[in-house]
């Protein structure tokens, strides 16, 4: 087996973004299988940091920077795994577009459920704070994604979350989407209330909730 | 009044203070309010885009410009409030959007719930104002939750509350309701009546809404704590000091602009950072690291020579038990006697902000008293206190508990708890009731019995119309 992908794992688990993107750039100028490299190497990498954390030996700096080099590589190698290079396929577990909804500011957790769906194999989206719901299905139609995840932290903007669905309603897209919702003071209820098809209240179970609806 | 210790030596203090300014001058501040950049470029900032580059001699002259101390104008004038010097200022919580009940029912709060906890400060001995959002009313259209807001605290006391400063308009609505209360816009002006939160985006920046509010307080004369809540280790560096510094710099940049705004405004330097959890991202702030920070920014704040905003009855706990208990008691301990003047969130907080509990509301009123008689320290002022002549009448071998200096003195000198259990085991075991359970009957008695203050019918009536004709404004945008 290529020393490469035990490198690239390595990288992952350190959460050393540099490094991933100098090995990812190191796959393909040396023809190495891309296929491969995902599997060896970013998805075994990203899995132990997975495992450490589910066991409580990891904390959010070592998900969260794995997570961002785990991405930064595979940014860097989506082009010929799209093409099909390599040895079998590589698909991701589903695309998910994040956002904070419009007038919100607050993105910690955002960040924190992008990167646990990113380590859990999701490829994420971050559309960042402030989004309208224009912004969120403009993203999801540019890169195909069936889950749109929107994060509220006031009570004054967890109406945007309602927001969000009404358009998609109005635009007779609402069956193209899948729509999570979460933050601090929304609820299972307001969820419901809304019409949103999940509601997670940490992070560990926003990944839960992806896996169920694109299971 | 006890002497306040210092958490910082000197050389902490200074290194800290010139990392802060050096954040100001070669990182800068961003502010997204135009007219917040037009007032600091006239002030002669470097400004580039949205950035403001402070020079440190400049910002160090306006922060100068602010009081050291000022009064805060209550309806009864009984509750005037003096902010700063030798003096701490209790109130509820700020801001919560839940309302976690005594069996662990969670809920969104409502109107009723805002009123209530006005009611309960107003009649609690230790809570020298009614505070500020002391709940969100969710049941409430947020168009006019300010109105509403500010009405409760007007009818259901009569002492000083905070105003909203979500905003120029909203924040301009709550200081005309003030000036109405109190016969008018000059008067306020002389005597400020209103104060309120202004919240920096960290790190390093400050948006829209606050700066809005900003303006319409500095404007009009009205007091408002500029605070900074650096999540260290997220939104700020993991290091203690260093999350300081940045807190420190984000501070001194919004009290810059108040004074470059109307110079001598009232303002106080406000504190609430504390630590991310790194197993799940929240914010804790049941913690020692919470008790440094606030005590350090106390520090600071006289260093500055400004009043202090900090810390309060905080704590992670879900529910009223143990954790909500010793968690609370230490970050109110340290954060009065080090030297904070005025607490927000000293009592009701659960679960880092999100909740407010009446039972908690009713055990941290407990912990006030007890750190209030602390605060009192020892009085050595006269011979009745030294109480030679008693010891001489009991001698050797004697009792004290005949004595009518005993008689007069400890109601004087011993705190009463009035939550806390002192029975004997047979006492208590008769119904056996822990502090949730006790919390509870207590806040629901409290309630019942408080009557309040009663307010000049067309004072009352003049404000109601004003709500009124801007409830419809607001609503038909
Ligand atoms: C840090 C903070 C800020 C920072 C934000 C910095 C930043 N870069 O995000 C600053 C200082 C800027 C800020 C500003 C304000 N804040 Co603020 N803030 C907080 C605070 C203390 C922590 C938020 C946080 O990051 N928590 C940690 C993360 C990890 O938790 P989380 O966001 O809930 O995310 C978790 C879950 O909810 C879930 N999740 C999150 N998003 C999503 C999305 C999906 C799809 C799913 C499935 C799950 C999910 O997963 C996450 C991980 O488990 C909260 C109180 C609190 N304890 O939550 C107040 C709080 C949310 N803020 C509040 C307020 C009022 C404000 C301000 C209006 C002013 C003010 N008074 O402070 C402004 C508003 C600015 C704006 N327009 O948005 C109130 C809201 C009350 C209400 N009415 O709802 C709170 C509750 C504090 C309070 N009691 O006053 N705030």
């Amino acid at each position: 087996m290529n020393t490469i992908f035990e490198e690239i794992k390595d990288a992952i688990v350190d959460g050393d973004e540099d490094l991933a993107v100098e090995l990812a750039e190191k796959v393909i100028a040396e023809k190495i299988d891309p296929v491969q490299a995902v599997q060896l190497g970013f998805i075994k990498g990203i899995e132990e940091v997975g495992a450490s954390w589910t066991s409580g030996e990891a904390f959010l700096p070592d998900v969260m920077m794995a997570a961002d080099a785990m991405k930064a590589g595979m940014d860097v190698l989506e082009e010929v795994l799209a093409a099909g290079e390599g040895e079998g396929s590589y698909e991701d577990k589903g695309k998910i577009v994040l956002g904070t909804v419009a007038g919100d500011i607050h993105d910690i957790g955002k960040n924190i459920v992008g990167a646990l769906l990113t380590s859990a194999g999701f490829k994420v989206y971050d559309i960042g704070i402030d989004q309208k719901p224009e912004d969120f299905v403009k993203k999801a139609d540019e890169v195909g994604a069936k889950i749109l995840a929107a994060s509220s932290l006031l009570t004054t903007t967890m109406k945007s979350q309602k927001v969000l669905i009404e358009y998609l309603v109005e635009q007779n897209i609402r069956d193209q989407y899948k729509v999570i919702i979460g933050g601090g003071p929304t609820s299972a209820k307001w969820g419901a209330e809304i019409g949103a098809d999940g509601w997670a209240e940490t992070a560990d179970e926003a990944v839960l909730l992806c896996k169920k609806l694109l299971g | 009044m006890l002497p306040k210790f210092d958490i910082l030596t000197d050389e902490q203090l200074n290194k800290i203070h010139e990392n802060s300014m050096r954040i100001l001058k070669e990182i800068g501040v961003e502010f997204s309010y135009d007219p917040a950049i037009e007032v600091l470029k006239k002030q002669g900032q470097r400004v580039e885009g949205h950035r403001v580059y402070f020079d440190p001699d400049f910002v160090k002259e306006m922060v100068a410009k602010a009081p050291a101390q000022f009064t805060l104008h209550a309806r009864n004038p009984e509750h005037n409030l003096v902010c700063g010097g030798e003096n701490i200022i209790y109130m509820p919580g700020y801001g919560a959007p839940f309302i976690y009940e005594a069996d662990g029912v969670k809920r969104d709060a409502t109107m009723e719930d805002y009123d209530n906890f006005v009611k309960l400060a107003g009649a609690s001995k230790y809570m020298h104002m009614t505070g500020g959002t002391v709940v969100e009313p969710t049941d409430v259209r947020d168009e006019i939750r300010h109105l509403e807001m500010a009405y409760s605290h007007i009818v259901n006391s009569d002492k000083c509350f905070m105003g909203s400063s979500s905003g120029y308009e909203y924040a301009k609505d709550s200081i005309e309701m003030a000036a109405l209360l109190h016969g008018g816009m000059d008067v306020i002006k002389e005597k400020p009546a209103l104060i309120c939160l202004i919240n920096s985006v960290t790190p390093l920046k400050y948006d829209d809404r606050m700066l809005g509010g900003l303006m319409a307080y500095a404007e009009t004369g009205q007091a408002m704590v500029i605070a900074s809540l650096v999540m260290s280790g997220s939104t700020g560096p993991a290091t203690m000091a260093g999350a300081l510094s940045l807190q420190n710099a984000e501070v001194l940049a919004g009290i810059t602009l108040a004074q470059c705004i109307n110079p001598g405004t009232p303002v106080v330097y406000g504190s609430t950072s504390a630590v991310t959890d790194m197993s799940t991202g929240s914010l804790s702030i049941g913690n020692p690291e919470n008790a440094l920070f606030t005590s350090a920014s106390a520090q600071f704040a006289r260093f500055y020579g400004v009043p202090c905003r900090g810390g309060g009855g905080l704590t992670d706990s879900k529910t009223v038990d143990a954790q909500a208990g010793y968690e609370s008691m230490m970050v109110l301990f340290a954060t009065s006697t080090t030297g904070v003047h005025f607490v927000m969130h000293t009592a009701g907080i659960l679960q880092y902000y999100m909740a407010m509990s009446y039972e908690k509301f009713m055990v941290d009123d407990e912990i006030s008293g007890m750190i209030l008689r602390y605060l009192k320290g020892f009085d050595c002022e006269s011979d009745e206190k030294m109480a030679f002549d008693v010891i001489e009448k009991v001698g050797p071998g004697g009792h004290f508990l005949t004595q009518k200096h005993t008689r007069k003195n400890f109601k004087l000198e011993f705190y009463r708890p009035e939550l806390s259990d002192r029975q004997s085991f047979d006492g208590w075991s008769k119904e056996s009731l822990d502090t949730n359970q006790r919390a509870k009957i207590k806040w629901q008695e409290v309630l019942a019995s408080y009557v309040p203050p009663a307010l000049d019918p067309v004072v009352k009536e003049k404000i109601e119309s004003f709500i009124e004709k801007r409830a419809k404004e607001l609503l038909n945008k």
